[in-house]
């Protein structure tokens, strides 16, 4: 196992550039996240790292070795690809076999080896069918098989899961998450759905138009998002952004809404207001940090009720302040009607403050 | 709900049926027209001279008899040594040419598939651009040329020549098998550890193996009936090739119909065998799965 550092890593196409100076280190055995929308660079970066295509400028270090020009099949990686990329012609046996004979094992130690993924994989019963003649699950499960059988430097694995009904999801996010653990594998994973990276990841990388936007753990990213886009991004149901006003009244510093409500902020909320570079403010909340009030409280913001979605668990509240949508969630005992007044009492210590100019989250000092 | 899931795409009546049998009808007819002048070579190869030239003719020959076939496989007699030479000089001329063109047509295809380089475009249409002229008026300059290298009368003016012009359909026959055969399989062998040339050998060959045959059967059947490049470059009798050896012999033997549709036939065989295989080829989807559509 091996880490990985990744120095103002560039690739262009043309004028377009899918990957933008990202700086990233993976440690020895960390299982890195990368995630981001469609077209953000994700699968680019991966190639970078593979080998699979030229790196336009910046520098790849697997280990403690430079591999900018090193041929993908010396740099010591396994991947999964997005689209498979399954051999056709060749049986699941013989795909997953296919690293193992590249590298010249013995054909005993291929055999007990193709058999031992198989198994994990579940799929012993599949090993003489042709790759079309599986499923699209099983096809991912061959592809992160042959991923598997190797020992490798890193794994890059790119959305390994995404074909898979829920059930067998769970089942494979927990068997990746074994294996991580039972090799110390450095994994570097591209995934769609935040809540892999959440459970799977050590650190998530987050991306956006080729630029990395953050990258820490799960509970930092989620607590701390360094920007809005961070923010809406990281977290279900997206955080609810509220564009504010920042303004002064009897010396102290407070938020005000297209309403007209006003918010008083804590001490802590007050200096980060202070650091805005303009009056326009962006006031962010996650819905579990917003507590429903049905009468008028000191410090809560009145609103109106707007849909109400009952999921069992909890219930989604929606109501429009400003003009953006902000949800809550209260117990499903409550019982909120639509268009019913309600008040909202924000969580000052768990409330999130963006400069609404640069859209990047405002600091204390 | 049970009278929507139950009730099957409606059948239509009367019209559609008038339709398929106009189609039917039709084939029919296209099967006639192509298939009697072939039937009708096989069944006057197989009477004898006379009853050949019957009037009215004999539709079914009343003796079938084997002798021209037996007189042209015999190379005791002048006919059949005529006639298997040429027949060897064909197989020779027409497999050197398939042999060269998937080779030059292999690693060019390939190329113009994966590669990124400059003049790219400019070289792929300029590989087509000799398609869109007739053969024909090149007869002439590449007969002066060929006499100044001194390849008259060489298999080799007919190999070279025939490559120049199966090329460039082969390149592009084949550019089309590369460019279905997804790159990110050639990235997975790269990365099990294969070169990029094993990658192509072992992953991409074997996928592109139908194109490759098809595009040889096609090299082969454009070699093995060429006409006139080799009326033009080749005059020493033991140099011809089938088609102009079969023309010159039996215009000296006008009456010989029952040989020359004989030879005719055993010429079209090859052919034939060969267009049975490019069917099995042609029709195997081998890329399907490959890739997540
Ligand atoms: N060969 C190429 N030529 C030009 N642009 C490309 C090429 N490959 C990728 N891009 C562009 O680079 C950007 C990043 O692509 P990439 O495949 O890395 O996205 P991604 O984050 O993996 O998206 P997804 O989640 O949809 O897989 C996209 O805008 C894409 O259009
Ligand atoms: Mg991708």
């Amino acid at each position: 196992m091996a880490h990985v550092v990744l120095t103002d890593l560039v690739k262009t196409y043309g004028n377009f550039k899918a990957v933008n100076d990202v700086t990233l280190t993976v440690g020895d055995g960390e299982f890195v996240a990368l995630v981001g929308p469609s077209g953000c660079g994700k699968t680019t970066t991966l190639n970078l790292i593979a080998g699979l295509i030229p790196i336009t400028s910046g520098e790849i270090a697997i280990g403690d070795r430079v591999v900018n020009d090193v041929d993908p099949k010396d740099r010591d990686i396994a991947m999964v690809f997005q689209n498979y990329a399954l051999y056709p012609q060749k049986s699941v046996y013989k795909n997953l076999a296919f690293p193992l004979q590249m590298r010249k094992l013995p054909r005993a130690e291929i055999d007990r080896k193709v058999k031992d993924a198989a198994r994990v994989l579940d799929m012993t019963h599949l090993l003489e069918r042709k790759p079309r003649e599986l499923s699209g699950g099983q096809q991912q499960r061959v592809a992160l098989g042959r991923a598997l059988v190797r020992d490798p430097a890193v794994f890059l694995m790119d959305e390994p899961l995404s074909n898979l009904d829920a059930k067998l999801r769970v089942q494979m996010r927990s068997e990746i998450k074994r294996f991580h653990q039972d090799l110390k594998a450095t994994i570097i994973y591209v995934t769609h759905d935040q809540l892999e990276a959440v459970t799977m990841a050590d650190r998530m990388a987050v991306m956006k138009g080729g630029f990395l936007q953050q990258y820490d753990s799960p509970a930092q990213v989620f607590a701390h998002p360094v920007n809005m886009f961070v923010a809406s991004f990281i977290g279900s149901p997206a955080m609810s952004l509220i564009p504010v006003e920042a303004r002064t009244v009897d010396g102290r510093a407070v938020l005000t809404g297209a309403e007209g409500w006003t918010m008083a902020l804590s001490p802590l909320n007050a200096r980060k207001v202070r650091n805005s570079t303009t009056k326009k403010v962006v006031l962010g909340a996650r819905h579990s940090t917003i507590k429903l009030h049905r009468n008028a409280m000191p410090d809560a913001i009145p609103a109106k009720a707007y849909t109400v979605e009952p999921t069992g668990d909890v219930t989604f509240v929606q109501a429009l302040l400003s003009g953006a949508t902000v949800n809550i969630s209260v117990p499903p005992n409550v019982v909120v009607q639509p268009d019913e007044p309600i008040w909202l009492e924000f969580d000052q210590e768990r409330l999130h403050l963006f400069d609404g100019e640069t859209e990047i989250a405002l600091m204390a000092d | 709900m049970t009278s929507m899931t139950n009730r099957v795409a409606p059948r239509k009546g009367k019209p559609l049926d008038v339709w398929r049998w106009v189609g039917r009808i039709f084939l029919v007819l296209m099967l006639l027209y192509t298939a009697v002048p072939m039937i009708w070579m096989l069944l006057t190869s197989i009477k004898s001279g006379f009853a050949a030239m019957q009037f009215p003719p004999q539709w079914w020959p009343n003796e079938p008899t084997l002798a021209s076939y037996q007189r042209l496989l015999d190379p005791t007699n002048s006919v059949g040594q005529d006639f298997l030479r040429f027949f060897w000089n064909s197989l020779f001329v027409s497999t050197a040419t398939t042999i060269l063109a998937v080779i030059v047509a292999v690693p060019a295809a390939y190329a113009f598939s994966r590669f990124e380089f400059p003049g790219r475009n400019f070289l792929f249409f300029a590989v087509l651009l000799r398609n869109m002229f007739p053969a024909v008026i090149f007869l002439v300059p590449l007969f002066i040329l060929m006499r100044l290298l001194g390849l008259v009368n060489t298999h080799g003016s007919l190999i070279l020549t025939y490559l120049t012009f199966g090329l460039p359909l082969a390149i592009w026959l084949l550019k089309g098998f590369y460019d279905n055969i997804p790159y990110q399989l050639e990235q997975a062998a790269r990365i099990d550890g294969a070169t990029r040339f094993k990658a192509f050998m072992l992953i991409v060959m074997p996928l592109s193996a139908p194109g490759i045959i098809a595009t040889a059967i096609y090299s082969f059947i454009g070699a093995w009936n060429e006409y006139i490049f080799a009326y033009t470059f080749l005059n020493r009798n033991d140099k011809l090739t089938l088609p102009v050896g079969i023309q010159r012999f039996f215009s000296e033997n006008t009456t010989d119909f029952p040989g020359l549709m004989a030879a005719s036939f055993m010429m079209s065989l090859p052919v034939v065998v060969l267009f049975l295989l490019l069917q099995r080829y042609f029709v195997r989807a081998l890329t399907e799965g490959a890739v997540k559509h």
